[in-house]
């Protein structure tokens, strides 16, 4: 790796994104909107529904913003050329944040319909947690109540943000002679960003949606959708760079060993993932306590237990195995095949974290199936326009050199 | 003395590029018992010399699949036939309870088969190997580079041989001795 920056020469190729992004962008803000204009009927006939389908599909898009900072960060303390080649992909992903946080404010005024510690505590449905709450009354007095919740959540906000712009302005600096290298700053902020991004994601999924049932608590229940995100972030952006790969210049950027590190890294998010699903499974049974064990009672019955099933299956065995394959991890055009399912497959996963909670037996709702796509919608659209807004690689970033020599193969 | 039946012929090159090219250029003319010997490893080289199939991988997981039953069986023979008790009220066979040591002997045989198949493949140990007779050859785990044409090579000519290799431009030639 060269220390000195070269002398600044224009990239030889043309690194905008091609026209086929737009395209995206167009039609799935057209989805989006016809989308929106379903689920808002649903908003006015069944709130409710409503509100639980739009928690599902939040945590979901949340998680691809949210992990595509993460890796970003990641890909800042180690560098590495898988990292140079998608962290536009990442970056422009992550971009995304204002609306995501846009996207929350419904949830604060449908808190009541969702949140047990925002009802009336006489109007509780389930007995366990009326009398959780009645018996430990500071859960609501010191925690668990709408100014806190709303109070937290900017500060979750505000810390997300500031890590997110302060990587996008150093990014940018790239897209412009002469060549720099900010490795050192993105380093200063990466560090404490990445132990920020694990504290504040953790304490949001408390609030968001551990708190579905506030007599529940689970210390590894954060990490498990830390892992999530990252998984998925990375799904969308292989996504994204099989996408790109059909033109200029991805096709002759992307190269087979960093296709290779994607996979490598999708395992390892994947097995990650299952790992810490499986430990706070094991314990909860091994302790076999009420007040854990009722969590995965709800989830391991009526029906839920399939989609339990699903998980373990299609979550982690057979992307797990596949991705022991070479051959699937080198070719992006076979593993985006992996990455597409395993964003299905991890909608599926956070839907059954949180319909449980409302449901007693399996049950789908039309919001389950159509917020996805209009939340999705919105945020692709919004997500294309980051990504055509600036070049694919930040050719004016020292650790970016090696990339953009002709491959010598 | 019997006379000594040749092994090979043995290029030397002085970089990894020259040996990369030289590997590349002999394994076009249509050799396919050829190796290369470096001081380091040469990400390019298995592809150049035409070395696409390893079975290491397949070996790490048999023996994984193998750790993987062995742990879950052991731990189900213990447990339900061998030595029943009753914890907590569950049934013998709580799978559950049996994950982490199956996915540990999962690991463990995953993690012997790949080193005893990487060495039993390499045909390791060998305490003879002819490359050896040829004294300039100490220097491959140091500064030279080395490519040579087996004698069992369909192709293999002792004659023509020598002059494909001597049109890549070699520091020096030998032929090696079995």
């Amino acid at each position: 790796m060269t220390t000195t920056p070269r002398l600044p020469h224009a990239p030889e190729i043309d690194l905008t994104a091609p026209p086929i992004i737009r395209t995206i962008g167009q039609r799935a803000l057209i989805v989006g909107v016809i989308g929106t204009v379903v689920a808002l009927y649903i908003a006015f006939t069944n709130p409710t529904v409503f509100f639980r389908g739009y928690l599902v599909s939040y945590m979901d898009w949340l998680g691809i913003c949210l992990g595509s900072l993460a890796i970003v960060m990641v890909r800042h303390m180690t560098g590495g050329k898988w990292g140079t080649v998608i962290r536009r992909i990442l970056g422009a992903s992550m971009r995304t944040l204002p609306l995501m946080a846009l996207l929350f404010i419904p949830l604060v005024f449908a808190a009541k319909r969702l949140y047990p510690w925002a009802m009336p505590i006489d109007s509780i449905a389930d007995p366990i947690i009326r009398e959780h709450l009645q018996k430990h009354t500071f859960i609501l007095r010191d925690y668990l109540n709408l100014n806190a919740f709303v109070v937290r959540a900017i500060i979750y906000f505000g810390i997300w943000f500031i890590l997110q712009t302060a990587l996008s302005r150093l990014s940018a600096r790239h897209n412009s002679p002469p060549v720099s290298d900010t490795s050192a700053s993105s380093k200063r902020i990466s560090a404490p960003g990445l132990i920020l991004y694990a504290l504040t994601v953790s304490f949001a999924v408390i609030d968001w949606v551990m708190s579905l049932d506030p007599s529940w608590v689970s210390t590894i229940y954060g990490l498990i959708f830390v892992a999530g995100q990252l998984i998925t972030a990375l799904a969308f952006a292989i996504v994204i760079e099989r996408v790109l790969f059909n033109y200029r210049p991805m096709n002759v950027l992307l190269r087979p060993s960093f296709v290779h590190d994607h996979g490598n890294l999708m395992l390892a998010f994947i097995m990650v993932w299952a790992y810490f699903s499986f430990s706070q499974f094991l314990i909860m049974w091994a302790g076999n306590l009420p007040d854990e064990i009722t969590w995965y009672f709800r989830r391991l019955h009526h029906g839920w237990e399939y989609v339990g099933l699903f998980l373990v299956l299609f979550h982690f065995f057979i992307p797990f195995f596949l991705l022991l394959f070479r051959p699937n991890k080198r070719d992006v055009r076979r593993l985006v095949w992996i990455a597409a399912w395993m964003l299905v497959a991890h909608y599926v996963e956070i839907f059954w974290h949180i319909e449980p909670s409302f449901s007693q037996s399996f049950t789908v709702t039309l919001a389950d199936l159509v917020i996805p796509f209009a939340m999705g919608g919105l945020w692709v659209a919004y997500f294309c326009r980051n990504l055509s807004s600036q070049p694919l690689i930040p050719a004016y970033d020292a650790t970016a050199q090696d990339i953009l020599e002709p491959a010598h193969e | 003395m019997p006379t000594p039946t040749i092994y090979g012929t043995m290029a030397e090159f002085k970089s990894a590029q020259q040996l990369l090219v030289a590997a590349q250029a002999t394994h076009d003319a249509g050799y396919q018992k050829i190796d290369a010997y470096s001081p380091f490893p040469i990400e390019e080289m298995a592809e150049a010399i035409g070395f696409h199939k390893n079975r290491v991988a397949l070996i790490t997981l048999l023996g994984a699949i193998t750790g993987g039953c062995l742990g879950y069986l052991m731990q189900y023979y213990i447990a339900v036939i061998s030595y029943p008790t009753n914890v907590g009220g569950r049934p013998y066979h709580s799978w559950p309870s049996f994950i982490i040591v199956t996915f540990e002997m999962t690991i463990l045989f995953g993690a012997i088969s790949a080193v005893v198949g990487m060495i039993a493949l390499n045909g390791l140990p060998m305490p003879y190997h002819p490359v050896f007779n040829v004294p300039e050859f100490v220097r491959a785990s140091k500064d030279r580079f080395f490519l040579i044409v087996f004698a069992t090579d369909p192709k293999y000519d002792p004659q023509a041989t020598r002059q494909f290799l001597e049109a890549l431009q070699p520091e020096s030639i030998a032929e090696v001795p079995s």
